[in-house]
């Protein structure tokens, strides 16, 4: 689905991606962990166009799209969630959704009913101005808005940043149902032990490098991920 | 009566600073630059519909189409040579290249059509009226300037509340990045934003030149300069601001023309706008964002 080939990226001169290359394959859930400012954010931007690489490619489904503008990559099947949710926080929840179906106008009606059938909390509010939703109806939004574009690779940069556990728990069991349903993920997380339990396997970014890589459940017993970023 | 003949002026010179400040306001919400070449723009407007009314025979309405469209043409032209390359720029280099497009307009109209005024005629081709036995008279300008600025706000309101393009104005002046991923092309959406404003610029122009028949390279640049200022006044990127500001201007200076003085009424507008923003730092209608984490 997604082929990441040796990518070098740099912000100024400061060298933040060296020699990335990383797969997701159809209908895998794949991590990719590492502490903060370690590239990850970084990783899924240049995938999806906002960043540009210096070498390398990258093709999604056997297609090159190193060089191509992030907003044509919407209709080629890719949706990027990122950090920090970037909802529009002075439109409505539903202008945020139709934003979201801005490549698929025919998709509008039914994709909104799709969403508040999946985050009936989001039906409720469906009129409010997106910036006065709580942080865990923002998330909802956000992944709501992407799944707008009937995306078959679903990028999220870390979903459960600033919310209390029994969101996260939610969150991540909306992923595993979105994966349930035939989409494709590759999530970058910070909470490391409950993304190593759903992801098919996983990538490990050290400095802009990735060290390991193996299936969610090697790394998950490892005793080096143990010791860095599990708590013991 | 005077009062009334008063505020009925102020609130047709300020309909068309308010035509104006769409333009300077729309450009800043969405390009978050000012182009100080808008004010430029009117004059370009306002000769073309000249020219094609006096060298080419055209009916006046036809004639601001004609303007409209060589003006949309103009904005569109100058945003992608101009301000695309500097996107990720200082908004500094931005702020002196626009210097620098406003002169050039300046200097260009004065090569092409020399300094010496025109006198515009006006294209509003029906007469003033009179009222209360010839003590209040309205003239036709004033009230086609007032209608067509009430139309304008309509039609972008809605424009922008229910239109897809609209509405992916709004997303690409809020998050640029985030607009991209939902596969918005945002340099196109740009382009459609100087479009806009600049065929309201050309509407401006007649209109400004029917009430105030003066035409010169810099007939402009003033009444850019006070669009700029209702925008700020009224609340920069707001819509409804710009034309709130705009028509509060308009009666503010003619208010202060005839029951003050007429060589300081510019100085009285700005002393009003600086008074305001010391107050309320966001204009009128801004509202400062808040986020919720």
């Amino acid at each position: 689905m997604l082929k990441v080939n040796d990518i070098n990226v740099y912000y100024g001169n400061i060298h933040a991606l060296k020699d990335i290359s990383l797969e997701v394959h159809t209908d895998e859930i794949v991590a990719l962990i590492g502490a903060n400012g370690a590239g990850k954010s970084t990783t899924l931007k240049t995938i999806s166009g906002l960043m540009r690489t210096k070498t390398g490619s990258i093709t999604l489904m056997g297609e090159d799209i190193t060089h191509t503008d992030a907003h044509k990559l919407v209709s080629k099947g890719l949706a990027h969630v990122p950090e920090g949710r970037r909802i529009f926080l002075q439109m409505t929840v539903l202008e945020n959704l139709e934003m979201g179906a801005y490549t698929q106008p025919g998709y509008v009606k039914e994709g909104i009913k799709d969403i508040f059938e999946r985050f009936p909390r989001l039906k409720h509010r469906k009129n409010q101005i997106a910036g006065t939703l709580s942080g865990g109806e923002q998330q909802m939004l956000a992944m709501g808005r992407a799944l707008m574009s009937k995306p078959k690779l679903l990028m999220l940069d870390e979903p459960s940043m600033g919310l209390a556990p029994i969101l996260v728990q939610q969150i991540f069991d909306i992923i595993k149902e979105l994966h349930a349903a035939g989409t494709t993920i590759l999530l970058v997380e910070q909470n490391a032990e409950m993304a190593l339990r759903i992801a098919d396997r996983a990538y490990v970014l050290e400095s802009g490098r990735i060290t390991i890589s193996g299936t969610g459940k090697e790394l998950a017993q490892s005793d080096s991920i143990k010791k860095a970023y599990l708590g013991g | 009566m005077t009062l009334i003949s008063n505020l009925i002026n102020g609130i047709s010179l300020g309909s068309v600073y308010a035509i104006i400040a769409l333009g300077y306001t729309m450009v800043y919400g969405i390009a978050k630059m000012l182009n100080f070449a808008h004010g430029d723009v009117i004059m370009v407007g306002a000769y073309i519909s000249y020219l094609s009314t006096t060298a080419l025979n055209v009916p006046p309405l036809l004639s601001v189409l004609i303007a409209m469209v060589v003006c949309t043409v103009l904005g569109v032209v100058i945003e992608g040579l101009a301000y695309r390359p500097l996107r990720k720029a200082s908004s500094l280099a931005v702020l002196i290249t626009a210097i620098g497009v406003s002169y050039f307009l300046q200097n260009a109209a004065l090569l092409i059509w020399g300094s010496a005024p025109k006198s515009f005629s006006s294209i509003v081709p029906f007469d003033s009226i009179s009222l209360f036995g010839g003590d209040l008279i309205i003239t036709s300008e004033a009230i086609v300037t007032v209608i067509t600025c009430i139309v304008i706000m309509i039609l972008l309101n809605l424009f922008t509340k229910k239109g897809k393009m609209g509405k992916a104005m709004r997303a690409v002046s809020e998050d640029k990045d985030a607009a991209q991923l939902m596969g918005i092309n945002t340099n196109f959406t740009i382009s459609m934003t100087f479009a806009i404003g600049s065929a309201l610029a050309a509407v401006a122009g007649v209109l400004l030149c029917s009430a105030y028949p003066t035409l010169t390279p810099t007939t402009g640049s003033m009444p850019g300069i006070k669009a700029f200022t209702a925008a700020v006044f009224g609340g920069i990127g707001s819509i409804p601001g710009a034309m709130l500001g705009g028509i509060l201007l308009g009666v503010i200076e003619i208010f202060a023309t005839s029951y003050i003085s007429s060589q300081l009424s510019d100085a009285i507008l700005f002393a009003i706008l600086i008074i305001v923003l010391l107050v309320k730092p966001t204009g009128l209608l801004g509202k400062a964002v808040k986020e919720k984490v």
